[in-house]
């Protein structure tokens, strides 16, 4: 019963990341496209952590770090090209 | 063996509640009209239904396991930090980029403009 | 207060020393004491015991919880009506927060709370322009809830 359930919960994650993978090829507006691949990166984790109970075992955990991490970082990065058009400002007066 | 399967079914019903909470701030997606919008459902359910999801893993290992798990911790506490940081920079970056929010009113524009013309003065 | 939370960080490491077990158990039971032992010396301190700042975060954690599970409702609410009914806009609100802690601070607890996404903030004239799902019901909402937490933020950060 408990398997069955969170492989549900699984597979509904699942559908929000394609709903999500929806909005990231038809998005109107590059900031819409960004938005939904944040949000993807938050439904990976969900999935990880469903998957660490489901395999009972705690070694998938430090994955969720690093897709945190990375998911920040990389919205960061085009959040700061959208709004300057480089990732990386040389100047460093402002 | 019953206190496990408490414990399980705990775990269970919050990571549905989880679940249901970030499906449905996908749809949300598809429902709203323009990014400011979109953003507040990707900021608020999403981490609200991610969190649910991390707090029953964590409780799952610290009653079945008897392990208190740092990362986990670690985790919570970094997306409880990113995500309204990030909703506010998509907000702000889009502004900039030049996406016209859909209501009527406005209180931005006007400043924006005016904080730019004073900016350009000061640079020459 | 830095001195007196390393004191009481090493107190706790002691404490799991002496019982050379080393677990988190230890540690926090470790800490509790070190913190009753530090309110018991609060007179030899120039700085006020930091156990009332440690009070006020805890209570603003609770409040944000709280707000943050109502924005989720009201989100999700809004999200599976049938027919949008929203006016979207954007609004300028006041703020009495000065240094950049406390703004960073005041900015990331509003993101999460009801029906309000901060978009530009003006540190100079002390203005927050914040985007709202529905304004014309909601501003007043969000208006309390900043002045709630600004209360907070000001007896933690001052």
């Amino acid at each position: 019963m408990f398997q069955t359930l969170l492989m549900a919960s699984i597979i509904m994650l699942t559908i929000s990341i394609s709903i999500a993978l929806y909005r990231v090829i038809r998005g109107p507006s590059l900031p819409d496209r960004i938005l939904a691949l944040d949000s993807i990166g938050y439904n990976i984790i969900g999935i990880v952590a469903v998957l660490c109970m489901m395999l009972d075992s705690s070694s998938y955990l430090e994955t969720i770090l690093l897709i945190g991490i990375l998911a920040f970082l990389s919205t960061v990065a085009l959040c700061k090209f959208l709004e300057r058009g480089v990732v990386i400002d040389r100047k460093r007066n402002d | 063996m019953t206190g496990r399967e408490t414990i399980e079914s705990i775990v269970v019903v919050m990571v549905l509640i989880g679940t249901v909470l970030s499906l449905l701030s996908s749809l949300g997606f598809l429902r709203f009209p323009d990014v400011y919008t979109r953003s507040h459902a990707a900021t608020k359910s999403i981490t609200l239904g991610i969190l649910f999801i991390l707090l029953a893993t964590f409780l799952y290992f610290l009653f079945v396991h008897d392990q208190v798990s740092v990362r986990l911790l670690l985790g919570i506490i970094f997306v409880f930090l990113t995500a309204p940081v990030t909703g506010h920079l998509i907000a702000r970056s889009a502004y900039r980029y030049g996406v016209k929010p859909s209501g009527a009113q406005d209180e931005l524009a006007a400043d924006l403009e005016k904080a730019k013309k004073r900016a350009s003065a000061l640079d020459k | 207060m830095t001195l007196q939370i390393l004191l009481n960080l090493l107190i706790a490491a002691m404490w799991m020393m002496l019982h050379d077990t080393w677990n988190m158990l230890t540690f926090a039971i470790g800490f509790v004491l070190g913190a009753i032992i530090l309110f018991g010396m609060r007179r030899f301190f120039p700085a006020p015991f930091y156990g009332r700042k440690f009070w006020f975060l805890l209570k603003l954690g609770w409040l944000f919880s709280i707000e943050l599970l109502v924005s989720s409702i009201v989100a999700i609410e809004q999200i599976i009506r049938p027919r949008l009914n929203i006016q979207p806009g954007v609004f300028r609100m006041q703020t009495r927060m000065k240094t950049e802690w406390e703004l960073s601070l005041l900015a990331n607890l509003m993101t999460l709370t009801p029906g309000s996404v901060v978009m530009e903030i003006a540190p100079e004239d002390g203005l927050m322009y914040v985007h709202a799902m529905d304004v014309p019901r909601m501003k007043k909402g969000i208006i309390r809830t900043k002045d709630k937490f600004e209360d907070v933020i000001i007896e933690v950060m001052r």
